[in-house]
């Protein structure tokens, strides 16, 4: 899956995300799925991307450097594809 | 006329965030308690 790291997205709210040293556990209620983030950096970007325009911006919030970005949007698609965090839609006023 | 320097760069750097996430499914434990 390709992960379009321009788009706005977020955790999708059956998703409850509970923190852990070694990152966070995510469950979904609706799938049924687990997922484990495997660190704290991805964690933060999962939480930030609700609070930025696209997921670019959240990962460069989170402190994540230009060379590891095709690592983290294939984390990203993972957990797109498993519904963990869905596109955003946005409410222009 | 300067020395054209080598710049080594890394490629392994990402080769460590391969498993940024790892799935399962609990389907499979219905019924077990």
């Amino acid at each position: 899956m390709t992960f379009d790291l321009d788009l706005p997205w977020q955790v999708d709210p059956r998703v409850s995300m509970r923190p852990e040293p070694f990152g966070a556990l995510l469950y979904h209620f609706g799938t049924r799925r687990l997922s484990f983030l495997k660190n704290q950096r991805v964690l933060a970007v999962v939480r930030l991307l609700a609070d930025h325009p696209s997921a670019r911006a959240a990962c460069a919030a989170a402190g994540v450097a230009e060379a590891e970005l095709p690592a983290y949007a294939r984390a990203l698609a993972a957990l797109a594809e498993s519904r963990m965090i869905t596109e955003r839609t946005v409410v222009c006023p | 006329m300067p020395e054209h320097d080598e710049e080594v760069l890394s490629t392994d750097e990402l080769s460590t965030d391969e498993l940024l996430v790892e799935e399962v499914s609990i389907d499979g434990m219905c019924g077990v308690y």
